[in-house]
């Protein structure tokens, strides 16, 4: 590869080859330049020698020396160690394999401008070493004519861009002007918001979407929805490049902090007076009893949320839309100049984008029936959101969100009680739906942030104390901050000093202290809702924080480098992070888990599409073929289409054609002020309507209440009984009536004796119900007799070694081991699936949940057609709630308890 | 693909013998771990080595070991190199090197080699060869039992205290008399 001669054509080789000659390395004095050796083995054999002394080194003039012996022994260790770390070093990295393994990348990983800042210099100088520097667009060289035109068009665009930008902006000292503020950005009432506009660069990239605050720091850290294909409007971060399925679990449950940004929250505000407000919201399904009295003052103070779900009328009935969270604006103190007869209140109710259209007209509908009218608001791009959750999740926002009144009169009570949080690990301790609102510094001014000094584990009587604090919630008595709602305060915030300023400001401060807020700084005004999970105490709540729009970024950044205590960084997350917490929690996730509602049929259909895809990218050989497939006792065929929750075939209704995923766009929410779909394309869309869990819950517990419609579903959690898990699209039955007249001689010949008849045998009741395991209070007797009768299950840890080793082997050898290979006819020994009848619903949501440490289900069952079922069952059988689960395309079903959820 | 396995052979040069110039009262660690001849190059070792299987195994033996023997490492002032060998054939070479009696020069000293560690990676071999050295220098401290003028403070960070070099003896001794087994 080197030039033999160091000629003229050599030398023009040289200049044709893409990558240059390699630099030569000299070793032992003596020059290889010409040698032709590699001249990476050249550096590969210099960086392995490793280094000796001479015998005369040990010696003292020839003799043994003490000193000398030690010196030379001194010299080995270092020259070892040496050669140690120089073959360590000598398997160096490029710049881009240096780049942090969550923010790596494959594609394009030479182009020098994608890797971070910091080790663009370095890449830059590497490419160039290797003739392949990086092209800038600027000065590219323009290939064609129409090439040239375009750069020359380009350039003199350019320039006179510059001339306008030139032009002197300074009014200050002309006479007779006034210095007005900033104007502040519109919002219309009654109408759409406008995205904010995006910088130029940008500004084709949303056409179709909205990026979020966050977009440029998750598009490097997570898989986002596709360019073409964004989620409701919006470029949404799918799941971290990283593996996160366990982490994520362990953030949220055991240590550590998850936080998610959702900025694509929708919030609508409304303003009017209570008495109108309070008929809209009745309206729309937020008619609790115990809201509107004595009960729900805390509520119409601002001091508490509400989260549950909107409804809309239709003319035949109710339909659900979907969960929100209203809260007020605490009302104006007696004291202002100017007291109103009807003093106009605010709410804010916060939905999921995917049920905006829908809420939104329906609210704009009943608003201006109300009078005194309402005013309605959308503050979509105006509001953003961070989601946390984690034992770690009070720590961090204590670190990061320093009220704006540090101290003194002027601190707010929220402000101050938010600093005595200390020490809380789950959100959902402090009171139900508790309200912080405060205002808070610029974050960045507090930047990196540092360790928040928590009370100790053993300290009871700090402990204590917060625990007093807790229960008796000071904030109770003082009003929230009202600047959240006020459209000038949520302007001025995002009207912060630039990164320049604040980095100036932080060189001034002494060594290890902050900079000061200056009074030009403004209050970033700030609202913490909690909410907790319902089923289980224990379970980790979540903090949502709202800010303005803008000041989402910088909150965030602090948040993400957050020094926990216990270690590590707060974790973030994407869709899949959010969906696997609500699964650990137990709670249904919207809109995935609700398939009854119109955003979650939706959903379901996209999935559907998605799902027969990737079945049809499957060779024919390797995939379930769905009209054959075997169910047992001569039943052929899969229930539906497998690769859907075939809700429509569960009914009786017509099936929808398999959409080509055109119409998902209708549910989606509308940016543009032109005028969305009718929403009467959504009802013919949605064949089941969704049954809220209370009314599920009263309906179950009359026994003699009338049959809901048949077309109602409502969702359910499924525990499997035994091992094994039930995918997405897994068949849900009940468990099938019991034959009177069928004599029961054996439930384990349930399979043998369905074979020739189509119906499946009349056993399988008894033998599903044979499944259950034993009631757990027979417990095993703890002499070491009786415990070798039984199976080797659990051994106490007093047992004898030899004993141990004899009871060992006994279990072994009593059951044979599984065949190897397993027989085709697995599953033959199991009950049979029941028939199509007592086919009740399907899985939305389903795997091994890692918090209960076994196979979890979340679906949607046909409410009537339970509820027959239980009606049907035999009293004291112990067969109430219980289920049988089939993933799609398999045999075997799996016995399952449900509740409701 | 399949990877060409070698072994790592970390051998000591022992002078059990005492000559002229260790006579007057220098300690024994001393002497049994002197340097060796500048003589004693690269290509010496080698040789000598092949020599000697050539001698106790023949043309098998040579011609087992004929292109993959090679010194990794030669330090004569410590009397310590390091060996690479198939490792199929490793224990040709140890048995050779068991067999040779004298420093592969000419009018060589009396010797012993003994193989101190085997070990699938150069890496350990140099880890081992270091723990050694620390070792050494304990030994030949204690032995003396005065300290040595040399900074020795930025190997050990602090002096160790007697009951450590007394551990550190025992785990020396354990060592050595696993040595054998410890290939693999």
């Amino acid at each position: 590869m080197p030039p033999k001669k160091a000629t003229q054509d050599s030398l023009a080789l040289v200049q044709g080859q893409k990558r240059k000659a390699p630099p030569q390395y000299s070793f032992n004095g003596q020059n290889h330049s010409n040698r032709g050796r590699d001249p990476k083995r050249v550096k590969l054999f210099d960086a392995r020698t490793i280094l000796a002394q001479n015998s005369e080194a040990a010696l003292k003039n020839g003799e043994l020396d003490l000193s000398a012996f030690l010196r030379a022994r001194e010299f080995e260790i270092k020259a070892l160690e040496d050669g140690l770390q120089k073959s360590k070093t000598l398997l160096t990295k490029r710049a881009f394999q240096q780049v942090p393994r969550d923010l790596r990348r494959r594609t394009a990983s030479h182009n020098v401008k994608r890797v971070p800042k910091r080790l663009q210099k370095r890449a830059a100088k590497e490419m160039k070493d290797d003739n392949t520097p990086t092209v800038n667009r600027k000065n590219r060289r323009p290939g064609t004519t129409r090439g040239r035109l375009r750069a020359e068009t380009a350039k003199r665009l350019g320039l006179l861009a510059v001339k306008k930008k030139a032009k002197p902006k300074d009014w200050k000292g002309v006479e007779g002007c006034v210095e007005t503020r900033a104007p502040r950005p519109k919002i219309r009432r009654n109408q759409f918001n406008s995205p904010p506009k995006p910088i130029s660069k940008f500004r084709k990239r949303q056409i179709h979407k909205t990026w979020l605050p966050t977009h440029m720091w998750h598009a490097k850290r997570a898989r986002m929805t596709e360019p073409k294909n964004p989620l409701w409007r919006f470029a949404i971060p799918i799941t971290s490049t990283e593996k996160s399925y366990r982490p994520t679990h362990r953030a949220a449950g055991a240590r550590g902090a998850v936080a998610w940004d959702m900025s694509y929250m929708s919030t609508i505000a409304l303003e009017g007076p209570v008495e109108s407000l309070k008929k809209l919201l009745n309206a729309v399904g937020v008619n609790d009893a115990s809201l509107w009295g004595h009960k729900g003052d805390k509520w119409r103070d601002g001091k508490r949320s509400w989260s549950g779900w909107i409804s809309r009328d239709i003319q035949t009935g109710r339909v659900q839309i979907g969960p929100a969270v209203v809260v007020w604006c605490t009302s104006e103190s007696e004291s202002t100049t100017l007291p109103l007869k009807r003093p106009l209140r605010k709410i804010f109710v916060r939905i999921h984008p995917s049920i905006f259209l829908e809420t939104w007209e329906e609210i704009l509908r009943l608003a201006k029936l109300q009078r005194p009218t309402v005013q309605v608001e959308d503050l979509r791009f105006e509001i953003g959101s961070i989601s946390i959750t984690g034992p770690g999740s009070t720590e961090t926002l204590l670190g990061i969100l320093h009220p704006y009144h540090e101290s003194g009169d002027l601190l707010e009570e929220h402000g101050r009680t938010f600093r005595s949080l200390a020490g809380v690990s789950n959100p959902g301790s402090l009171p139900a739906n508790a309200v912080l609102a405060f205002s808070i510094m610029d974050p960045r001014l507090r930047y990196p942030s540092r360790n928040i000094t928590l009370p100790r584990q053993d300290d009871e009587e700090a402990t204590f104390a917060l625990l007093e604090m807790l229960a008796s919630w000071p904030l109770d008595d003082s009003p929230p901050s009202r600047a959240l709602f006020d459209r000038d305060a949520r302007f001025k915030a995002t009207k912060f000093p630039t990164q320049k300023s604040i980095n100036r400001r932080k060189g001034q401060a002494l060594p290890g202290a902050y900079p000061t807020t200056l009074s030009t700084d403004p209050p970033i005004p700030l609202m913490l809702l909690t909410s907790r999970t319902a089923s289980p105490a224990s379970a980790q709540g979540m903090w949502t924080l709202l800010a303005p729009w803008k000041c989402i970024l910088p909150i965030w950044y602090g948040l993400v480098h957050y020094p926990l205590t216990s270690g590590g960084n707060p974790r973030f997350g994407g869709l899949d992070e959010l969906r696997q917490t609500h699964f650990e929690n137990g709670t249904a996730f919207f809109p995935v888990d609700y398939p009854g509602t119109a955003a979650g049929f939706t959903w379901e259909v996209e999935q559907r599409t998605q799902r027969k895809a990737k079945w049809e990218r499957r060779p024919k050989g390797k995939r379930v073929e769905w009209e054959s497939f075997d169910l047992g006792a001569s039943r052929k065929g899969e229930l539906g289409r497998g690769w859907s929750c075939d809700f429509e075939r569960l009914i009786g209704a017509k099936a929808l054609p398999d959409v080509d995923g055109a119409s998902t766009q209708g549910t989606t929410q509308n940016t543009d002020p032109t005028p969305p779909k009718p929403t009467a394309s959504i009802e013919l869309k949605t064949p089941v309507q969704h049954v809220i869990c209370k009314e599920f819950t009263s309906l179950f517990s009359t026994k003699t209440a009338s049959l809901p419609p048949a077309s109602s579903i409502s969702v359910v959690k499924l525990t499997l009984v035994k091992r094994g898990i039930a995918s997405p699209c897994a068949r849900i039955y009940r468990l099938p009536a019991t034959v009177t007249s069928s004599t029961h001689d054996s439930i384990d010949t349930a399979a043998t004796a369905s074979t020739s008849t189509s119906k499946p045998p009349s056993t399988t009741r008894l033998a599903w119900l044979s499944l259950l395991p034993t009631p757990t209070y027979q417990k095993p007797l703890p002499n070491i007799k009786s415990l070798s009768k039984q199976k080797f299950q659990h051994l106490p840890l007093n047992v004898p070694l030899p004993q141990r080793k004899r009871l060992l082997a006994q279990s072994l050898l009593q059951d044979p081991p599984l065949q190897y290979p397993a027989t085709n006819k697995q599953g033959d020994d199991h009950p049979l699936v029941p028939d199509e009848e007592d086919l009740i619903g399907f899985v939305t949501t389903g795997e091994y949940n890692l918090a209960e440490g076994k196979g979890v289900a979340i679906g949607s069952v046909s409410v009537c057609k339970v509820l027959e079922g239980e009606r049907r069952a035999g009293k004291g059988e112990g067969a109430s709630r219980l289920c049988i689960v089939r993933d799609a395309g398999e045999k075997i079903g799996r016995l399952a308890r449900w509740e409701a959820i | 693909m399949v990877r060409i396995k070698n072994r790592y052979l970390l051998v000591n040069i022992l002078y059990p013998e005492l000559d002229d110039a260790t006579q007057k009262g220098t300690p024994d660690v001393l002497a049994i771990n002197q340097s060796t001849t500048d003589a004693l190059k690269i290509k010496d070792l080698t040789g000598g080595i092949r020599g000697q299987v050539r001698q106790l195994f023949g043309d098998y033996g040579s011609g087992a070991i004929s292109d993959n023997l090679q010194v990794k490492y030669l330090s004569p002032a410590t009397s310590t190199f390091i060996l690479r060998v198939s490792r199929v054939h490793y224990q040709v070479v140890w048995a050779a090197l068991t067999f040779m009696t004298s420093v592969p020069v000419k009018n060589g000293k009396k010797c012993v080699f003994r193989v101190v560690r085997v070990s699938g990676t150069i890496r350990k071999a140099e880890e081992e060869a270091i723990r050694r050295a620390k070792e050494m220098i304990i030994k030949a401290r204690r032995e003396l039992g005065e300290r040595s003028e040399s900074n020795l403070a930025d190997i050990f960070g602090k002096p160790p205290t007697e009951a450590e070099i007394l551990k550190d003896a025992l785990m020396v001794d354990a060592d050595d008399s696993e040595e054998g087994l410890s290939d693999g």
